[in-house]
């Protein structure tokens, strides 16, 4: 394995987290904000009693989000896309090029057929 | 055949074949997902990468284009513009006639 740490694995976040970050790992993993996971798991804990024992498993299991995985919150955000959907990310960063490829195009159309030359041909004629 | 025969049965067959049918079901299901192997996590983050540089470049080379000569207009969806404008008003005009013609 490289030495980049993996950005489809669950971590729990121990920075951002109440206890052990499990909650805060789930809501950086899913994408879903953390105080929601937080009530989930609380209501469904009391509720119940074996997500208890659950969270104190994967507490135990998980390893730790190791720092600096992100650059950025635009980064975090892809990432918990792609661990939504991968197909639907990589059709994304499609559309991304295909825009680009598209502005591109556009400059290029403006110099190779646009005003700049001609307006230039027209200064040199006088 | 009589109720004490078939509950225990049904309980049985459910418990021991219905419950592993599930499971087994929905494992294989997630086994055949489709998932992402490192080589492919590293290709999407290094077009993830690209695709930001080309677009911050992209912003770049159009704005030295629109200030060297301020007839290019980079199409960019904009709001708030007014031929947009005029055609959504049309569009509203349309709607609201549609909706007093079909009352």
């Amino acid at each position: 394995m490289s030495n980049q740490p993996q950005r489809t694995r669950f971590y729990r976040d121990k920075v951002n987290g109440k206890f052990m970050g499990v909650c805060a790992g789930i809501a950086d993993y899913t994408g879903i904000d953390v105080l929601w996971v937080r009530i989930g798991f609380l209501v469904l804990a009391f509720s119940m009693g074996w997500p208890f024992l659950i969270y104190f498993a994967i507490g135990m299991l998980a390893d730790k989000k190791p720092p600096r995985l992100y650059v950025d919150s635009q980064e975090q955000k892809f990432w918990q896309g792609v661990r939504q959907s991968p197909t639907r990310t990589a059709r994304e960063v499609r559309s991304t090029f295909r825009d680009i490829d598209r502005r591109l195009a556009e400059v290029e159309q403006f110099y190779v057929s646009g005003n700049p030359r001609l307006s230039a041909e027209i200064e040199k004629l006088r | 055949m009589d109720m004490e025969l078939l509950i225990p049965l049904t309980a049985v067959l459910a418990i021991f074949v219905g419950l592993p049918w599930i499971v087994l079901h929905y494992i294989t299901r997630w086994k055949t997902a489709a998932t992402l192997t490192t080589g492919d996590e590293a290709l999407l983050e290094e077009l993830y990468q690209l695709a930001r540089r080309l677009d911050e470049r992209m912003d770049t080379v159009e704005r030295l284009v629109a200030a060297d000569n301020p007839e290019f207009r980079p199409a960019r969806i904009a709001p708030d513009l007014e031929t947009d404008n005029q055609k959504l008003r049309e569009l509203d005009r349309l709607v609201a006639q549609q909706r007093g013609t079909s009352q």
